[in-house]
């Protein structure tokens, strides 16, 4: 036919021929190399080199193939990993014993010289680390022999334990992402950014092989479609991330194993301090009292969260327990206000106590949590102003203490001296975190008290006093801690659930039957 | 030719200039601190002031300006924050998807416009005709969001015939590119079937039709090829849009195209990579006007730009 000759073989066909030209050099997105898991991600890891791995994607994948001296357990204390051993002459010295027979995934021995370059790695500027920020108190690092290190501190600081988990690279890899190679029990076969990540399991692993071939992670910024891919079982496990409105859809469309355990992500409503009202201790109480966490965690979050009591969770070494989870009670909000100065011009009429803004993502979950919190609180006389913003703004104004109320979540707390970051009057931007400007003398001393000490006991006693003033304090209003949920096929076993969302039993994990 | 070529060239360029400096002016605007970005917000003061003084940023905005001009015209778009790649080079490997699912989108949409045009203005008030204005305002009207998982659920889950996600080979290809080209496919149904009615009362077709000329011939050759030059603007026009809109469908698809690394440019705050995607879809999209013009001249000779 003239109309097939004019235009699907003068401007159609090369149109496809070119687009399926491009299609034939490109990797099938289904390779699934026989008996490895497939993982979906939402954004995925932005660098896996160890020295550099900060977000939670590129820390949980890198330590999959990257040992560290040691890791934290369950309760955040740390435990011996390539470090069998480690003393402390005095308070500023730690010598580490390794693990011996260790080996890199290229068949090197890992030694102390590789520890040491690592830590002096990601300490020198020139490298531009983000990590040299928290590796700060290491004065020195040197190998003593083959297989001890030594590290020397600029003072006395317990949370230096937390910065055994950096994974550790062979001495002379380079800081440009090329040739990574680790010790771990996965090796990093690829790493396309954005799109995939493939693991290939070690099998002469120190601590036991891993029992499948390999892991892909799979990166699907989609919400539905992550699930949709679970539902053709191209995808046998994600973990967290997934819409709370989507769990009982999979669990009845797709014969899905769901579990879920507490996790320690912390959300909190952060408050001005300095602003005339929020000052008053009151006033604060009265908004903590004023919030029903248990609807919103019910009814927005579909019970993906439990109450919290402060930013520690309870499997935390450091959790104080005797600090109790503030109650839903809007008669005590009311009383509070009037007792403070503030009360209703018109009883239950329309016009406010007062008024505040607040600040938040302009995510759909964050705005229907908004919406919660502006009905909820307009209950007691306090009218909420909702301001929803892109991230970078929404942030950028938060660091600037350009608020009244906003709401964030504290993720990846190991140490308890987070709360010097947080809460040290000496930690106002841009020296710290403290952004609601609480200031407190004892809290202070106590918090400087902690870092010195290298006892877990004692620190424990300091903690748990910090903890009591700052539930009495309320510089933050705890809100709840997010529960990690799973989402796998029914062929999967050994996944466990870790408090801080780790992946670490990947290299437990097995299929009942052949993948795929 | 050469002239008009030389004469478009050079037309191109202050708007190759305006879109750099709109880009340089809000990527310095957008609030967020590079530095911090690669550094940590647990860094010292005096690294991040170093790190400041080393990338230039210390500086007057005129001057960095100055050296990104300086910078662009040698090619060099940076590094990514993150793993210090080179800018260019991480845009480079993802050209090849976008062009691949662009071009699929444009396929898809001529196959199904031109005959779907051409039956609605030969059939003009018939069913044919009016499935063809429906389709139009279907494919006008459904958002790519919803358009890509209903397809998904359709084909990938209820048929099991495609993947649901993904670059691979063609199976891999066809639900994405249906999807960014289905509101090109309405537009272009539209505009061809509205071109051709239009034609058909022009007094050459009447002559041809009176010198005995087969119909069809007479709709194919006369009548569309003349039809043409409207459509080749809406092509033109549409395929830039497809170059920069394909952001939602590539994030939807899990396609690892320069719209999906914009997007996880701009989610990480990966400054230099976020400049460097956005001046590639600009730039494309004037190349693509560019070509534009060029085939209206072959199309039709007549076309001049001296006004």
């Amino acid at each position: 036919m003239l109309l097939s000759k004019t235009l699907k073989l003068h401007a159609v066909i090369p149109l496809l021929c070119l687009a399926l030209g491009f299609s034939g050099c490109a990797r099938s997105a289904d390779d699934r190399p026989p008996g490895a898991l497939v993982v979906a991600l939402e954004s995925g890891p932005t660098n896996l080199d160890p020295r550099y791995a900060t977000d939670a994607d590129s820390e949980r994948i890198a330590a999959l193939v990257f040992d560290s001296l040691a890791r934290p357990d369950r309760s955040f204390r740390p435990q011996p990993e390539l470090a069998a051993s480690w003393d402390a002459p005095d308070e500023r010295t730690f010598i580490f014993h390794l693990r011996r027979g260790v080996k890199f995934h290229n068949g090197k021995d890992l030694t102390a010289a590789d520890v040491a370059y690592t830590y002096r790695s990601a300490l020198d500027p020139r490298n531009r680390s983000p990590k040299r920020g928290i590796l700060r108190f290491i004065e020195s690092v040197e190998a003593n022999g083959a297989y001890d290190v030594r590290f020397r501190l600029s003072a006395p600081f317990a949370a230096f334990t937390e910065t055994l988990t950096l994974g550790i690279v062979p001495q002379g890899t380079p800081v440009d992402g090329s040739g990574l190679v680790g010790s771990g029990p996965f090796s990093l076969e690829e790493f396309r950014r954005g799109e995939r990540i493939v693991l290939k399991a070690n099998p002469s692993y120190w601590n036991g092989a891993p029992r499948v071939s390999g892991v892909v992670f799979k990166i699907i910024p989609d919400a539905i479609v992550r699930v949709l891919e679970f539902r053709k079982r191209t995808v046998d496990l994600i973990q967290n991330y997934f819409e709370p409105d989507m769990l009982p859809w999979l669990e009845h469309n797709s014969r899905a194993v769901v579990s879920s355990a507490q996790g320690t992500n912390f959300q909190y409503l952060g408050m001005n301090l300095e602003h005339p009202i929020l000052k008053h201790r009151a006033a604060r109480e009265a908004i903590a009292c004023a919030i029903d966490r248990d609807a919103i965690i019910r009814h927005i979050l579909k019970d993906l969260a439990v109450p919290a009591t402060g930013l520690l969770a309870p499997q935390h070494w450091a959790y104080e327990s005797s600090v109790e989870a503030i109650h839903f009670d809007p008669d005590r909000a009311k009383r509070l206000l009037d007792e403070a100065g503030f009360p209703d011009p018109d009883g239950d009429g329309p016009l406010p106590r007062f008024k505040l803004s607040f600040k938040t993502t302009n995510l759909d979950l964050r705005k229907r949590i908004a919406e919660a919190l502006k009905e909820q609180l307009a209950r007691v006389g306090i009218e909420l102003e909702v301001r929803t913003y892109e991230w970078g703004t929404f942030y950028a104004d938060v660091k600037k203490g350009n608020f009244h109320l906003y709401s964030l979540e504290w993720i990846g707390v190991v140490d308890p001296d987070i709360y010097y970051e947080l809460f040290h009057s000496a930690s106002v931007p841009p020296n710290g975190n403290n952004r609601g400007h609480y200031r407190n003398l004892e809290i202070d001393m106590l918090l400087e008290r902690g870092r010195r000490e290298m006892s877990i006991d004692k620190r424990r006693v300091i903690y748990g006093e910090v903890q009591r003033i700052l539930a009495r304090d309320l510089p933050y209003v705890p809100l709840w801690w997010w529960r990690n949920v799973a989402v796998m096929q029914r062929t999967l076993r050994g996944f466990e659930l870790y408090p801080d969302g780790n992946l670490i039993s990947l290299r437990r994990i097995s299929f009942a039957t052949p993948a795929g | 030719m050469k002239r008009f070529l030389l004469h478009r060239i050079l037309l191109l360029l202050p708007t190759l200039f305006g879109a750099v400096t709109l880009v340089f002016i809000l990527i310095h605007a957008v609030p967020g601190d590079p530095v911090e970005a690669m550094l940590g917000e647990t860094a010292s003061s005096a690294d991040k002031a170093a790190l400041a003084r080393e990338l230039g940023l210390d500086q007057p905005v005129l001057t960095q300006y100055i050296r990104f001009l300086g910078d662009l015209a040698k090619g060099d778009l940076g590094r990514s924050l993150y793993n210090q790649g080179s800018v260019s080079a991480l845009i480079a490997t993802r050209i090849p998807a976008t062009l691949e699912l662009t071009l699929a989108a444009m396929a898809i949409a001529l196959l199904i416009a031109f005959p779907l045009g051409i039956l609605a203005a030969r059939r003009r008030g018939s069913g044919a005709d009016r499935f063809a204005l429906l389709f139009s305002l279907f494919g006008l009207a459904v958002p790519n969001f919803w358009l890509g998982p209903l397809l998904m659920i359709a084909f990938s889950i209820q048929l099991g015939w495609l993947p649901v996600s993904g670059r691979g080979g063609a199976a891999h290809l066809l639900l994405p590119a249906l999807t960014l080209g289905m509101a090109m496919a309405a537009i272009l149904t539209r505009m061809i079937r509205s071109g051709l009615i239009e034609t058909m009362h022009e007094d050459y077709i009447r002559t041809a039709r009176a010198k005995g000329l087969d119909e069809r011939r007479v709709w194919l050759k006369h009548a569309l090829r003349n039809s043409l030059i409207s459509v080749v603007t809406i092509v033109g026009l549409q395929f830039g849009a497809l170059l920069a809109g394909s952001i939602v469908t590539e994030s939807i698809f899990s396609w690892p195209g320069i719209g999906r690394l914009t997007l996880q440019a701009i989610q990480t705050r990966d400054y230099p990579l976020v400049q460097g995607c956005v001046l590639t879809i600009a730039f494309s999209y004037l190349a693509v006007n560019l070509a534009t013009d060029i085939i209206y001249r072959i199309i039709d000779p007549r076309i001049t730009y001296e006004d």
